[in-house]
């Protein structure tokens, strides 16, 4: 089932010899190949298994129970095949792929500012990036979803999605014959279910590590300067932003409002909760791959990062919800000049990793 | 090649330490007298009323019950879940009945979903239990963190196999029951593609399982559903090889619709909205009666 330890990579040595090491299901394994990246520098590169789920050291321990679902070589690309199938839906006509595409870091084209399902039914909010879904505690914009096996039932059977019923799905799977083979050499089943399913999703989108940007290779010492511009960005980044973007996933996971609306028809957290205190708050959203990732707002409001920094430096509008952090004595928002919005944006940009929107190892087959 | 001799020598050496390890668990193992098991079998009655429910069709207005407020209803579908639950005896005897989460239906286990459409779910057969006398039950409704966060699971778990789980709000629904009511507020409703609600009907769900504690002067940010039922035997049931002790349970579905005004609550599917109602859930479970 592991056999498949020659693999080429397109990675950096360094890149893999920073990569701590997950004892999931082959500490063995792990702990050979970290051996080999680290005391074989002067020998060629060490055989990579492209197909082990690894935790970046710049990163904090995944939420993902792998325990209950190692990412093996067949799940991860039946997994691609489900992502990639619009038969999931009600009428074939979407996949996962539809909303997330790997050019935008999974998420949706600028051209759906919100997600568009079955029928060209519009959504609500827009379709969020899906990178580092491993490490996130909780799901959607709302966080009502607390497991990333679950996400794909919500995107299955909402009706401006997929708009199709799991047990459909399911039926659908059953009648064709690679997935009858595929599941069968994977997971050892003769009838298809459901779990087995949104286990080979959670092993392909689990694999969706987004930690090789150039802000990585920096912070990880892999020899990759920042400019003077960037340096001051991330100055005032985390003098100004970090509060709530924080860490390497550069988001707190935490629901705030952050003074888009006075009033609020997508209520937001609140549909979660039903707290009155949750009305209008959204998720803090992560920030890598930004550059790419627009429209930005879970309402796909702004289409350039500069727009957003204007909404923060001036364009926010009270509410009883808004975020503490945003009032200030004369106005609400983070005081910001032009200078210092260029510098974050600049900064920003560093956060894109070309590799991971390019590795081969995601694209359709 | 000299990394990938690395491999193999590391990959043997993993191997022959595994396999020592395993050797050394067989030596020391102790040949013992398998110790004496039993089985009990738990039978949910339910009732409207004086009455076993009889199930009618959405939009049948034959109804069953009567309420103390001249409310006339009927029930249509409902469903349960019992999970984690434990046996307890007068010497300190203890039997937890195994839960297991997994994608392979066959190896979920502890978790049982009661359901209408599902002759026979009423029934839970518990096998396995240490021989000894038996006095007490203890039951979760519903399934907690530990049965959501591990994810997928198949089975009784799993939602393309009926079931009641909501997508938006991640977790199971506890405790359902719809059904008809004379007053009902609920109107039609077309959702398109076969699905409909029908005019005076009502559905309560009642779901939530998180448990968070809020942070130092804010408000809890989670309604937790999930209820215990302890029940006390009628007298003690004695578990052996050979016997089939059985417990009776009542399920009182008008005790979770007591003090309901289905002119205004006839649909309720958030936590917060299911609070008052998993909160009758201790009356609505009531020991009937036990045999050997």
């Amino acid at each position: 089932m592991y056999s498949n330890w020659i693999m080429s990579t397109s990675r950096s040595p360094l890149f893999w010899s920073a990569i701590r090491s997950v004892p999931y299901w082959a500490c063995c394994l792990m702990v050979i190949l970290s051996a080999c990246g680290s005391n074989d520098d002067d020998q060629p590169e060490a055989p990579i298994d492209r197909y082990v789920f690894r935790v970046p050291e710049n990163f904090p321990e995944p939420t993902y129970t792998f325990d209950n679902n190692p990412v093996t070589k067949g799940g991860f690309e039946l997994g691609k095949m489900l992502f990639y199938d619009p038969n999931i839906s009600r009428d074939g006509s979407v996949s996962c792929n539809n909303c997330h595409i790997q050019a935008t870091a999974f998420a949706d084209s600028p051209v759906h500012p919100l997600s568009v399902g079955v029928e060209n039914r519009l959504g609500i909010r827009n379709a969020p990036s899906l990178v580092n879904m491993a490490f996130f505690p909780e799901f959607f914009w709302d966080g009502g979803v607390t497991h990333l096996d679950f996400v794909p039932i919500n995107a299955i059977e909402a009706e401006f999605e997929m708009d199709e019923t799991v047990e459909n799905v399911v039926a659908k799977l059953n009648a064709t014959e690679k997935y009858k083979t595929k599941f069968r050499e994977v997971f050892d089943i003769e009838e298809i279910t459901l779990p087995y399913a949104l286990h080979a999703l959670s092993q392909f989108t689990c694999m969706m590590v987004s930690a090789n940007s150039r802000y990585d290779r920096y912070i990880r010492g892999e020899g990759e300067s920042l400019s003077a511009l960037e340096l001051e960005g991330r100055s005032l980044f985390q003098d100004k932003c970090a509060s709530c973007h924080s860490g390497d996933l550069f988001t707190d996971f935490s629901y705030r409002n952050n003074g888009l609306d006075s009033t609020f028809a997508d209520t937001g957290r609140n549909r979660i909760t039903s707290l009155e205190s949750d009305i209008g708050k959204f998720r803090v959203p992560s920030l890598r791959n930004v550059e790419l990732t627009s429209p930005y707002m879970h309402s796909a409001r702004f289409s350039t990062l500069e727009e957003v920094l204007d909404h923060y430096a001036s364009g926010m509008v009270p509410s009883a919800t808004i975020d503490e952090q945003f009032v200030g004595s004369e106005s609400l928002g983070i005081p910001l000049d032009t200078d210092e919005k260029d510098a974050i944006i600049a900064f920003l940009y560093t956060l894109t990793d070309t590799e991971f929107l390019q590795d081969t190892l995601f694209f359709r087959n | 090649m000299k990394s990938l001799n690395k491999l193999i020598f590391a990959s043997l050496f993993c191997s022959i330490f595994i396999l020592s390890a395993c050797n050394k668990d067989d030596d020391d193992q102790v040949v013992t007298e398998p110790e004496e098991t039993g089985t009990i079998t738990l039978l949910f009655d339910n009732r409207l009323g004086d009455q076993n429910i009889s199930i009618k069709d959405f939009g049948d207005t034959d109804y069953q019950y009567t309420d103390e407020d001249g409310q006339e209803y009927n029930v249509s579908l409902f469903a349960y879940y019992i999970s984690e639950i434990i046996l307890e005896g007068p010497n300190g005897e203890k039997h937890l009945d195994p839960l297991n989460v997994s994608a392979n239906a066959d190896e979920v286990t502890g978790y049982y979903h009661v359901i209408s459409t599902t002759p026979g779910s009423n029934v839970i057969n518990l096998k396995g239990i240490t021989a000894g006398t038996y006095d007490k039950i203890r039951f979760t409704i519903g399934v907690n963190e530990a049965g959501v966060q591990e994810g997928a699971a198949g089975g009784v778990l799993d939602p393309a196999e009926g079931a009641w789980f909501w997508n938006w709000n991640a977790g199971y629904i506890g405790f359902g029951v719809e059904g008809n009511a004379s007053n009902s507020g609920q109107e039609y409703i077309d959702y398109g593609n076969g699905f409909e609600t029908l005019e005076g009907t009502f559905a309560i769900h009642v779901g939530g399982w998180k448990d968070v504690e809020p942070a130092p002067g804010e408000d809890p940010k989670f309604v937790n559903n999930i209820q215990t039922i302890e029940l006390d035997f009628d007298s003690s049931l004695k578990i052996e090889e050979d016997l089939n002790p059985e417990a009776h349970i009542n399920v009182n579905f008008d005790e979770i619709l007591k003090g309901i005004d289905f002119s205004t609550t006839y649909g309720v599917h958030r936590p917060d909205l299911g609070k008052p109602f998993a909160e009758k859930l201790v009356n609505v479970f009531e020991l009937d009666h036990v045999h050997q």
